[in-house]
């Protein structure tokens, strides 16, 4: 790997911008709302939402999910689009500080987007296996769908997106080309998503009991395994990392933005983070 | 003086992105583990009656050494950890339990008796001690897949021990796990549907479960290996995409 030594002096930043304020404010405020969210289905999915004709329904329910695609639908191209419009537009002059602060930020979206991958691939969806299993199903809309399928995945899908972005947009080593494992990363789990179309297609057509290892469900499967991807993408940004904050802190030589940005594999050394576990 | 201030705050700065990568990755891992588990293995896992000697030892050990060879590959590869196997089972288990504790019995009012998972933590410790002291993934999996599938049965059994035993229900002979099964009504998921104890060899007792464990230690070791290599190579990769410079100078020659 070239190591070339930057012009740059070595100011720190400031100990305060390693916080874990944003991503507690984040990860506090989506586990509030799942709870709430828990608290809605205990009142109302059972005294409310077992007959899809009822008015009940419409008022409890379909409303709900009305409601929530807009907000999701609005925010994701509200945060997308804030994402993209303030993007860095000189990353070539980017100081190694700034640097290292980027991806203490994107560290942060990482962690925030696999809290909320967690909530609705591990959480919401064992939940729906509960409430199948237990009821019978009378629209491709029941409750338990209105959650997981439309509010739980769309939230991480928004984080999960929103993190790529942020890579793409302010930090060198992404922003030229795609990192593979930070694209299965967000795309495969978001990939889940639109397999939701093929579920309920099959189970409107053939399904009325709930086997839940039935092969319908296995697209879900093939597209949760992409969640492997956070060992290559911390693997990708490790090196980088310990590299900024050796030349920061300790002012050994690093390689440049320019070259990082021309070349971004020269800037994954392999051996750097398995020389820290040692 | 001034050295070893900048030298404890690099220090520190590195260890919280340690704890960084490492909360996410725990957290990724049992989303997409727990996903794959409960929709490949899950009926086995929900429910107690389900929990017999002919095909939970089989489908529940070839279904989830995947996760675990995966990870193994880049955590022992790239950084010598040899906790791979427990992350991922450690993982799926408070995955399990978050849930079947919330929603199978606080939600649907199941008893935990009947809902609680099988635990994967004591075969996993197991494979990463394997690899640690071979260092070897072929080895690993070869010594390491048989014993997960010859473990799981054995280091479950202490837990759904009582529900095997025989009682005598309104003239039939029966399980303490089936009592239940009949006494908890699960609307969408009858008897029919359950896939237990199924074919003529069974009738031999309870040597149907060693050649469960038999054949599913077989499977296990074939599984390790895409699973390894597909850690290795594809979900750990490093690799960049190339740039759109260089695939247009790559185009001049």
């Amino acid at each position: 790997m070239a190591e070339t030594q930057t012009a740059t002096a070595l100011a720190r930043p400031p100990v305060t911008a390693f916080s874990w304020r944003s991503a507690g404010i984040a990860i506090g405020a989506l586990v509030v709302f799942d709870v709430l969210i828990n608290v809605y289905e205990r009142l109302f999915a059972f005294s409310k939402g077992l007959d899809y004709a009822s008015a009940d329904y419409n008022n409890y329910w379909l409303g709900m999910l009305f409601a929530e695609l807009v907000l999701e639908a609005v925010t994701a191209g509200a945060l997308w689009g804030w994402l993209w419009v303030t993007r860095d537009q000189a990353l070539e002059r980017l100081s190694p500080a700034e640097e290292l602060k980027r991806y203490w930020a994107l560290a942060l979206f990482v962690v925030t987007y696999t809290y909320a991958a967690y909530a609705g691939a591990s959480y919401f969806t064992e939940q729906d296996g509960t409430w199948h299993q237990t009821v019978i199903r009378d629209t491709d809309f029941t409750p338990s769908h209105v959650i997981e399928f439309y509010q739980s995945y769309p939230i991480y899908i928004i984080f999960g997106v929103g993190s790529l972005v942020y890579a793409m947009t302010r930090l060198p080593q992404f922003a030229k080309a795609f990192s593979l494992p930070f694209v299965i990363l967000v795309g495969s789990p978001a990939m889940i998503f639109p397999n939701v179309g093929l579920n309920e297609f099959g189970h409107t057509r053939w399904f009325m009991e709930e086997l839940f290892v039935a092969p319908l469900h296995w697209g879900f499967v093939t597209f949760g395994w992409g969640a492997l991807a956070i060992l290559g993408t911390w693997s990708q940004i490790c090196p980088r990392v310990v590299s900024l904050i050796n030349h920061v802190y300790l002012g050994k030589p690093l390689q440049s933005t320019a070259e990082v940005m021309k070349d971004p594999q020269s800037s994954v050394d392999p051996a750097a983070c398995a020389a820290l576990a040692a | 003086m001034q050295y070893s201030q900048v030298d404890a705050e690099a220090k520190a700065i590195s260890r919280k992105f340690d704890v960084v990568v490492l909360l996410s990755t725990f957290l990724a891992l049992t989303a997409g583990f727990h996903v794959h588990q409960m929709l490949v293995a899950g009926d086995w896992s929900f429910w107690i009656d389900w929990k017999d000697r002919n095909w939970w030892p089989i489908v529940a050990p070839i279904m989830e050494i995947t996760f675990p060879a995966a990870t193994q590959a880049v955590l022992w590869t790239k950084f010598r950890m040899p906790i791979g196997a427990t992350i991922c089972c450690l993982g799926l288990l408070w995955g399990e339990w978050m849930n079947r504790y919330i929603n199978f019995n606080g939600w649907t009012h199941y008893p935990l008796n009947m809902v609680f998972p099988e635990t994967f933590l004591p075969a996993a410790v197991v494979l990463d001690i394997v690899l640690m002291l071979t260092g070897n993934w072929v080895v690993t999996a070869l010594v390491g897949g048989e014993l997960w599938g010859w473990l799981f049965y054995p280091t479950n059994w202490v837990m759904i021990a009582p529900f095997h035993v025989p009682v005598e229900y309104q003239g039939a002979l029966m399980s303490v796990a089936d009592v239940i099964n009949y006494m908890y009504v699960r609307t969408s998921t009858p008897e029919y549907l359950r896939i237990v104890e199924t074919g003529t060899m069974r009738s031999f007792a309870g040597g149907v479960t060693g050649v469960a464990a038999f054949f599913s230690a077989f499977v296990s070791v074939c599984m390790y290996v895409p699973w390894w290599l597909m850690g290795a190579h594809f979900f750990g990769s490093t690799k960049f995409f190339k740039t759109y410079e260089h695939a247009a100078e790559a185009r001049k020659y």
